[in-house]
């Protein structure tokens, strides 16, 4: 039996623009200091664009700030995530940096959590590589810090700083899809029929929506892997991260014959633009059994078709009316 | 019962690929523009309502958590609408319904995206390859639209000319294609048959926000106030067997319960202007069937009279639509704000003359949720 | 800003239903929606056509999909289409937004829903992404972390002490024993739990809720209409939320002044508080909430056994305020009050009155 649950990371490289508080900011933290704002008589850091009492902005004055700085109040962690700045456990912070008045939230790696106290020093300590982000900079008990760093500042001010955004999510397939899923392995599409309405959906949602029924594997149908292209479009693909695709091709909707929805995301790369058109009748040809993978399917999108089907090759029936398709384009 | 309501302020950032700020920044050129505007400040505002599209957008979840200081929400009521690209729109009949309910006098609306930051067609294909974008979603329905209306295949295409050169005439539009014609819109490299690059919306940055004010602040507020006649929306599944994707039911249905509260009968002579999501060229003739502005099968010629044109008998679009510029949260607030804009006669060089009665618009999903208002320079317009 | 307004019309919660609380739900998140909503419809008589307006929450960050709440509808219902919205945020919200619109006077009846399944990610690296995305989601600054700061805080400050903290946590989940729906319920006494080791100092595992997968759902109505309805309306006295400073150096984390803030405007203290159902998701905020809804030690707090025995995030103040109503509708309690938050250490909070006929 197959894995089939599904794990997929969610991730993007966002690129924020800093504006002109936080890029001076970031700045600093790469070129080895701290700053913060002036707001009357406070110094606020981290430094915000406005005043958080009146909310009126801000006109960027900045003042250097640390590097030492008081622990206000603090955690420790015991168990880092993989986001955390360390893979071992320390504490995060609440620090009132010398020279500020308010305390910037932040990591201090002091070995054990009996090395730190509210009220006690910390002081900054630099990354190696820096890039302009909050975690260029982090913090270590200043009564065991060491010597001072010497930092080699940048050249050119930060004005881009980027963050990978990337989340796992882990879910096994619900058990109509799972049954579908096994199904396609298997050489067959399963479908499930309503019990209150009658009507035909492949691939299910496990329930029908219409009607606000729970479908069980009784509801299963097998749906000839045959039928009509209801609607379709040629698209031309746009380069974004993670996109694979680089030549346009077919992407169109079919409805099998029996089913009530068109199944949909159907790519067809092997048939000429100029031979392919709504009505147009179909047949699956399958990929050899060992050649089948059904990790494209989960329990939301249409599916990767391509991964278990080789091609669609029209039949040579003549064609379904447009017409008569006109209520299953999606 | 409800209260009468008014867009009494508007503010609006450039809207533009990578503006140079951070997401505070960006909400607070919006918020500050509109509030001044208004003839206020953050402390006059009872409660705040923002409205984006899908997070993942900028990687920020749920970013009234960490805007509400930039939008002075600090000590008072904030939340977040999220109805897919229909959020603008949704967002503002949420905002005047706050204010008819009695409950607060002063409500500021935001609606932003910051797309830049992270990829628009990434997000809509659920961070996976081979997505096809709202585009290659509807392109099937578009040209199921051609095939019912025999519809000539120019039509999209002054579409999207009409579209850009009324932005010419809009400070804040993302395109300024002075140079547009329809030889360079066809000739354009194709997306999704049968839309070309030239008859796509672009990928905006930029946020919108209003001020939705009661009847008494209304009255008392520096600029001339917009009124909100009526709103609506309706929602109904993205597929199911038998649905009609072009002649979209949702989209019927909400016209027609907008227009009915608005005492509206004849929506092609007693509305004056209209500000229609249109993010794909061919979605204006379909829109004006689908909301019940021409019958079934003449929204195409309704275009291509060019009717709709800034001088014609039924504008559409004359701020330059979604066409030029669209950061997808904010930009079914645009639509209905420059409906406002229109009413108020602060519509600048792309005013409709004596503009009393507007329709802003917003839809979403798979043209699936529709939200809608009237706003007129009259608090009980009649017809 | 006004406070404490006297809504227009009297609106009430008429039907109630929510799904336990599941470490995993096998299916889709619209069936607990769906299961909800037909529990719902099947207890009151209504049809679907008879919810004028529908209104849910739910985050899509937590399925990881954008653009997950639009399957959501597949549970509600929306053909022949229907009037709705829907808030990224706790089904509390959502109930705020329909109480609001049904004082307009021109429908009668709302359908609001929460739901989510926390499952399919790992919710302490998803929540730092609500934090501030130059300077503390990059350092995976969690909620959890967090709270362990604002609980050290709390002790220092003298107003907490982790012997406290574990009596909450002892006495929610022994109270959840009783609670059908609850996912951790169980008898464990304030000494077993102190000798458990720290997760994140002061705070131990078990002073952390469950991750959950939940739906919750409930019919308002106005005035005559809740009568028609049934014969035991629990009438929405007040309802208010507001929100602190997302900077949490600019906070003082051992009060909720947003939530005394959020009480005055619902008006908690205009009578008797029989019952409390509070968003205490981390123990030691019941030792801060109490204080700000102005709550004796005498007050009934999370009889449910809270969002310590079961955390469907987006339904767990839903659920609060449906556990507070059931309560009154079977004669339980006469008034009470539900509380939500939103944000790491209770940065944003809504309180609502709830009260039975006279």
């Amino acid at each position: 039996m197959p894995d089939l649950d599904i794990e997929f990371t969610l991730e993007y490289p966002y690129t924020r623009t800093t504006g002109p508080v936080l890029g001076p900011f970031l700045t600093g933290l790469r070129d080895g200091r701290i700053l913060g704002v002036r707001c009357g008589s406070r110094v606020l850091c981290p430094p915000l664009e406005y005043d958080p009492d009146t909310f009126a902005t801000l006109d960027p004055d900045f003042v250097e700030v640390g590097p030492g700085g008081v622990v206000t109040g603090w955690t420790w962690v015991s168990s880092p995530t993989t986001k955390h700045p360390f893979d071992h456990p320390f504490a995060f912070a609440l620090i009132r940096l010398d020279g500020a008045d308010t305390p910037i939230a932040h990591a201090v790696d002091a070995g054990s959590p009996d090395a730190v106290s509210t009220g006690m020093r910390v002081v900054a300590r630099y990354r190696g590589e820096r890039v302009g982000a909050i975690t260029d900079v982090y913090f270590v008990p200043e009564a065991s810090a060491g010597p001072a760093q010497v930092i080699e500042p940048g050249t050119e001010p930060v004005r881009l700083t980027t963050h990978l955004i990337g989340l796992q999510i882990s879910e096994p397939l619900q058990p109509a899809r799972k049954r579908f899923a096994l199904g396609l392995l298997d050489g067959k599409i399963i479908g499930q029929r309503s019990p209150a309405t009658g009507k035909v959906y492949v691939p299910s949602r496990g329930y029908d929506h219409m009607a606000r029924v729970e479908m069980t594997e009784a509801d299963d149908v097998e749906i000839p892997a045959l039928g009509a292209v209801s609607s379709f479009t040629v698209i031309t693909p746009v380069r974004y991260y993670g996109q694979m695709e680089t030549e346009p091709y077919i992407r169109a909707s079919i409805l099998l014959d029996g089913a009530d929805s068109p199944i949909y995301g159907v790519d067809v790369r092997d048939t000429p633009v100029e031979a392919f058109r709504v009505g147009l009748r179909v047949r699956a040809v399958w990929r050899p059994v060992g050649e089948r993978d059904v990790t494209g399917f989960d329990n939301r999108q249409g599916g990767n078709w391509e991964q278990v089907i080789e091609r669609w090759e029209p039949t040579g029936e003549p064609d379904v009316d447009p017409a008569r398709l006109q209520e299953y384009v999606f | 019962m409800a209260r009468p309501c008014a867009v009494i302020g508007i503010g609006q950032t450039d809207y533009r690929k990578q503006l140079e700020l951070t997401l505070d920044g960006l909400v607070r050129w919006a918020a500050l523009e509109a509030l001044e505007d208004a003839g206020l400040t953050f402390a006059d505002i009872d409660a705040v309502v923002i409205g984006k599209a899908p997070d993942a957008l900028e990687g920020v979840m749920m970013p009234e958590l960490s805007l509400c200081d930039a939008l002075g929400a600090v000590g008072k009521p904030i939340h977040r609408v999220h109805t897919a690209g229909s959020v603008g729109a949704s967002t503002a009949i949420t905002g005047a319904t706050l204010v008819e309910s009695g409950r607060y006098d002063r409500v500021l609306v935001v609606c932003y995206e910051k797309q830049s930051e992270g990829n628009a067609t990434w997000a809509l294909s659920g961070g996976r390859s081979g997505g096809q974008g709202a585009g290659g979603t509807f392109a099937p329905w578009i040209r199921e639209y051609i095939r019912r209306s025999g519809a000539p295949e120019h039509i999209g295409w002054m579409v999207a000319v009409k579209d850009r050169l009324n932005a010419m005439k809009n400070p804040h539009a993302h395109l300024h294609l002075p140079d547009i014609t329809i030889d360079k819109v066809k000739e354009s490299p194709m997306l999704w048959d049968p839309l070309h690059f030239l008859e796509s919306c672009p990928s905006s940055d930029g946020a919108a926000a209003v001020v939705i004010a009661s009847e008494d602040a209304a009255r008392s507020a520096p600029h001339p106030p917009a009124w909100i006649v009526a709103h609506a929306k309706r929602t109904e599944f993205g597929s199911f067997p038998g649905r009609d994707t072009v002649y979209i039911q949702a989209g019927v249905d909400c016209a027609t319960a907008l227009y009915k509260k608005a005492g509206i009968t004849n929506p092609l002579e007693q509305i004056d202007c209209a500000e229609i999501y249109v993010p794909f060229s061919w979605y204006e003739p379909m829109w004006l069937e689908g909301h019940l502005i021409t019958p079934v099968g003449e929204g195409w010629k309704l275009t291509e009279a060019g009717e709709t044109e800034l001088d014609g008998r039924f504008p559409v679009n004359m701020s330059g639509g979604v066409l030029s510029s669209n950061p997808i949260g904010a930009s079914g607030l645009i639509r209905c704000l420059e409906a406002a804009n229109q009413v108020r006669g602060t519509a600048g060089d792309y005013q409709v003359d004596g503009a009393r009665v507007a329709l802003g618009h917003a839809y979403g999903g798979a043209a699936q949720y529709f939200a809608m208002w009237i706003v007129s320079s009259e608090v009980h317009p009649t017809f | 800003m006004s406070t404490h307004r006297t809504p227009n019309r009297d609106v009430a919660v008429i039907a109630t239903s929510q799904t336990p609380s599941y470490r995993h739900f096998d299916g889709p998140e619209p069936v607990m929606i769906m299961r909800c909503v037909n529990d719902l419809l099947a207890e009151t008589g209504l049809e679907r056509k008879d919810l004028e307006f529908t209104i849910a929450g739910s985050c899509d960050y937590l399925s990881g999909l954008p653009f997950a709440f639009v399957s959501n509808i597949d549970g509600v219902g929306a053909w022949p289409p229907v009037y709705e919205s829907h808030v990224e945020m706790d089904g509390a919200w959502a109930l705020f937004e329909a109480w609001l619109r049904l004082q307009l006077g021109d429908i009668d009846v709302a359908l609001v829903i929460g739901s989510g399944k926390s499952s399919p990610g790992r919710p302490r690296e998803v929540f730092p992404l609500q934090t501030d995305p130059y300077v503390m989601a990059p350092l995976g600054l969690d909620p959890v972390s967090l709270a362990g700061i604002q609980a050290r805080g709390l002790i220092e400050a003298g107003k907490g002490s982790e012997r406290a903290f574990a009596e909450v946590v002892s006495r929610s989940r022994r109270d959840a024993l009783a609670n059908p729906n609850a996912q951790v319920a169980v008898d464990r006494s304030v000494d077993s739990l102190l000798a458990e080791p720290y997760f994140s100092s002061p705070l131990r595992l078990h002073d952390l809720p469950p991750i959950s997968d939940g739906a919750a759902a409930l019919i308002l109505a106005a005035g005559d209409r809740a009568r028609e309805l049934t014969s035991h309306p629990v009438w929405i006295r007040g309802m208010d939320h507001r929100i602190e400073s997302h900077h949490p150096g600019l906070r003082d984390l051992t009060t909720s002044v947003s939530t005394a803030a959020a009480a005055a405007g619902a008006g908690v203290q205009d009578g008797p508080v029989d019952v409390a159902e509070l968003s205490v998701t981390y123990s030691h905020e019941e030792l801060i909430l109490r204080a700000a809804l102005g709550l004796g030690d005498d007050v009934s707090v999370n009889p449910s056994g809270g969002p310590l025995a079961g955390h469907p995030i987006m339904a767990t103040g839903l659920v609060r305020v449906i556990e507070v109503a059931d309560r009154i509708m079977a004669g339980g309690a006469g008034r009470g009050v539900a509380h939500a938050s939103s944000g790491p250490v209770l940065q944003q909070n809504l309180v609502c009155v709830l009260e039975g006929a006279a």
